[in-house]
């Protein structure tokens, strides 16, 4: 109140400027995390090193995207890295049967499939609560990977053992349309897809009402079961074309490889600061929230400190992530 | 008279002003009261009676101004403090432990001054019951009835020893009964020296049971005085700020043919309901809650699936399976509850009119963001929607406001059958009327309205038609206009 009587221009500007800072702290992070670790290893800012965190940000990112919607709209979705590997290891197994194009595309089907499978069983049992969500896609995700170790009996398939051509993962991998590698290219595609989806739609205004009020949003005609359909679906396509970067990048397809993806999806789009309880957030929030974990990976990584306080650190983030949301909640509703 | 036979103040406030970003929430507001006085409370939603509460309490700091209470002057305090002083608040939402005993409520926090859990209990129904309560100590807060959980709250404020006990509105969720079983306590604690602040909407409440009023207005006091010496009229104008006639706009006349025809509905509540709804009608539907009220609008919407219904629209039957096949055949549904069912609190004024719409606002898939805009303006014009743009969060409007931007959801679909479950809940009069007015439109422009409320008056005075509904049945038809009261009344009861 007393700040806006005040005269002073230059005050009322850096005044907005730290508010902006305040309310969104993950640039600060950001910030911090780069100017510290490049003081500290200046083999952070080589070009081979930034080459390095953007091959990282490839899988993460795409499921990322996927989960974002998922949680806008209150649900969330476990059984991504189970989707991961699924996709990963059909597509490989595919190429010398089908080709590689036909590959990708029925392992980003098989993707789809297990998505409409998630919204089916959770429509059908009438488990709209987050919770029933997290636990019936928890399931899933087991179903998912153990039909992926029972196809391959467990064996690891190398992309490279394949006799047909592997050009697309080849370009995936290390190809680059103008200055942008095309793995960039993917991502800008569907960040952009998304982001007018999120915007622009009647779809995407379903999504983030859903999670505003699901009793309130039915009640007003709002279809709810689509809207399930539909962000389930998302996700599990989202998460195939991540499993076919993956794989590209990687070259092999493992069936447990997905596992570790659920959870820094679920990371990367609440620190990015989309709402756990759903009604609020983008997918360019979550956009940042990756870079700022594999930043932070990468930073670690160059520091040299351990895998184990790693993953201390990573908790502790999203710990902090989800109080910074309700400290914001509260100050909302006060 | 009351208040001058009592020299000196329980507790005085002297023009105590607080703002928050962009509202000036009380504006130099004075306030006296004393012991042994019910002193009354009333003003529109956003008139800052909430606001002085809770400077009271401890919970908001004032900016500026002075609170004596029993000649100490109260700076800085907090709740559990103010509660040590002797001034308790209960709140509409009660601030109990649901998963904790009614002794362990009672002496929260407090266990050890009283010698452990048998010391605990026994202490506790001694307060009980001398304020006439039963309820078992050792039971879980959970378990207990609304009106039960308020009298551990009155034991609770006792426990301190109270001097000053502030109630807002607590006979909000009350039954009948309940709420004399209420009364009666005030009177108990009134004849004990205890004061008692008392924050209603209910202005029946201010004339049966209170000895003091004050009226706040927008952050002011307007007046303060013994309710012998003010009228009903009166106080509704210190209220609004501006002469309302009639608390109730003149019912309307026309009715045409049979639009709507309930011709069998039966689910684990409702019992063969019969019920027509002929246009431009307003059809009353009085029942107490449980009754089957609530059940019944929302199987006729869709929003829960019933088994066997049969339902004719124009003479022809329809299915309706979802509140989206209902809003196809242009029935619409101001639910019971506005935070939980009807409102999207973390959504603008403009999202939540456009909601209903928003398939007609879609091209493609597309939303079409100029016509959102331009319908969310026309309703918040329509209805007088007092939000300072279509952007603003709706969390922050009145309850009243906010319950304007639910109907203008459902009147830019112009819906033929429009269900209203309590629709002036918690709102001012002011608010109040202008739903009534709206509501005299729709049924003029040729809608119709099937109206659940808990205030009889209401339904008395608004509905062409009232039929009774008592467990689960339809079981009484009613003329308003000839029919009293107590008989509809003693037909919504009967079997109770």
């Amino acid at each position: 109140m007393s700040s806006a009587t005040e005269p002073i221009v230059g005050r009322v500007s850096s005044q907005r400027a730290i508010n902006l800072l305040r309310n969104n702290p993950i640039f600060v992070a950001i910030a911090l995390l780069v100017i510290i670790t490049s003081l500290v290893e200046p083999k952070f800012l080589t070009a081979a090193n930034f080459d390095n965190i953007l091959r990282q940000f490839g899988t993460l990112i795409f499921a990322a995207l996927g989960m974002t919607f998922v949680i806008m709209a209150g649900f969330l979705d476990l059984s991504i890295g189970g989707i991961i590997s699924l996709v990963a290891v059909v597509t490989v197994t595919l190429i010398d049967k089908v080709g590689q194009g036909p590959a990708i595309l029925i392992g980003i089907s098989v993707g789809l499939l297990c998505g409409l499978i998630n919204s089916a069983l959770i429509i059908t049992s009438g488990a709209l609560s987050q919770a029933e969500s997290l636990f019936i896609t928890f399931g899933m995700s087991l179903v998912y990977g153990a039909v992926a170790l029972m196809y391959v009996q467990g064996v690891t398939q190398f992309l490279t053992y394949s006799t047909t051509d592997i050009s697309i993962f080849n370009a995936i991998n290390s190809g680059g349309i103008g200055f942008l590698s095309v793995s960039a290219v993917l991502f800008l595609a569907c960040l952009a897809v998304l982001y007018v989806i999120e915007r622009r739609t009647y779809l995407g205004r379903a999504v983030v009402l859903t999670g505003g009020n699901k009793v309130a949003a039915r009640l007003a005609g709002i279809p709810i079961t689509r809207t399930i359909v539909f962000i389930y679906a998302v996700s599990g396509v989202m998460s195939a074309i991540g499993a076919v970067v993956l794989v590209s990048r990687v070259t092999l397809a493992d069936p447990t490889m997905g596992t570790p993806y659920t959870t820094q999806a679920i990371l990367a789009v609440v620190v990015g600061g989309t709402a756990l309880a759903g009604g609020r957030g983008s997918v360019l929030w979550t956009v940042v929230g990756t870079l700022l974990l594999i930043l932070l990976n990468n930073c670690l990584n160059l520091l040299g400190v351990s895998s184990y306080i790693q993953f201390v650190l990573r908790g502790v983030i999203l710990i902090l992530a989800i109080w910074l949301d309700r400290v914001k909640q509260d100050s909302v509703s006060k | 008279m009351v208040v001058t036979s009592a020299p000196q103040a329980l507790l005085s406030i002297n023009d105590v002003s607080k703002a928050f970003p962009g509202v000036r929430a009380l504006d130099q507001v004075s306030l006296e009261v004393f012991g042994g006085v019910v002193h009354g409370i009333v003003g529109e939603n956003g008139a800052g009676k909430s606001t002085l509460m809770k400077i009271l309490s401890g919970v908001y700091e004032k900016d500026s101004g002075e609170i004596v209470f029993e000649g100490h002057v109260i700076d800085k305090i907090t709740p559990f403090e103010s509660m040590k002083l002797g001034l308790a608040i209960i709140y509409q939402e009660l601030n109990l432990v649901n998963t904790m005993t009614v002794g362990e409520n009672i002496f929260l926090g407090r266990f050890s001054e009283l010698g452990g859990r048998a010391g605990v209990h026994s202490k506790a129904r001694t307060l009980l019951q001398s304020i006439g309560s039963k309820v078992d100590t050792y039971k879980l807060v959970s378990e207990l009835s609304v009106s039960d959980k308020q009298m551990v709250e009155i034991a609770k404020a006792l426990s301190f020893d109270s001097k000053l006990i502030i109630m807002d509105e607590p006979s909000s969720s009350l039954t009948a009964d309940e709420i004399q079983e209420l009364i009666q306590i005030i009177h108990d604690l009134k004849s004990k020296g205890i004061a008692i602040i008392y924050i209603t909407h209910k202005l029946d409440e201010i004339f049966g049971f209170c000895d003091v009023v004050t009226v706040m207005r927008d952050g002011h006091v307007i007046a303060t005085r013994d309710v012998h010496d003010i009228t009903r009229n009166e106080m509704i104008s210190m209220m609004v700020g501006r002469t309302i006639e009639n608390e109730y706009p003149p019912r309307p006349e026309a009715v045409g043919e049979t639009i709507l025809e309930i011709k069998g509905m039966n689910t684990k509540k409702l019992r063969d309901i019969k019920l027509t709804l002929r246009k431009g009608e307003i059809l009353g539907l009085v029942g107490l809650v449980g009754s089957g009220r609530t059940e019944l609008v929302r199987a006729l919407f869709g929003a829960d699936k019933v088994a066997r219904k049969s339902v004719f629209l124009d003479g022809k039957p329809i299915t309706v399976k979802s509140p989206i096949d209902a809003i196809n055949f242009s029935m619409a549904m101001v639910p019971e509850d506005r935070k939980l069912q009807g409102l999207l609190l973390g959504f603008s004024v403009e999202q939540n009119i456009s909601l209903a719409v928003l398939a007609r606002l879609t091209k493609r898939g597309f939303i079409d963001a100029k016509e959102e805009g331009a319908v969310s303006d026309r309703q918040i014009k329509a209805l007088n929607i007092k939000t300072p743009s279509g952007r603003t969060k709706i969390r922050t409007l009145s309850g009243g406001n906010q319950q304007k931007a639910i109907l203008g959801r459902w009147l830019e679909m112009n819906p033929r059958v429009l269900i209203l479950d309590e629709p002036t809940k918690g709102i001012d009069v002011g608010a109040k009327y202008e739903i009534y007015l709206l509501m005299k439109k729709i049924v003029e422009g040729g809608g119709s309205i099937i109206l659940i409320s808990s205030e009889l008056p209401e339904v008395l005075h608004m509905s062409n038609r009232v039929n009774t509904i008592n467990d689960g049945r339809i079981n009484g038809e009613f003329d308003p206009s000839i029919a009293s009261a107590d008989e509809i009344m003693a037909k919504a009861f009967e079997f109770a």
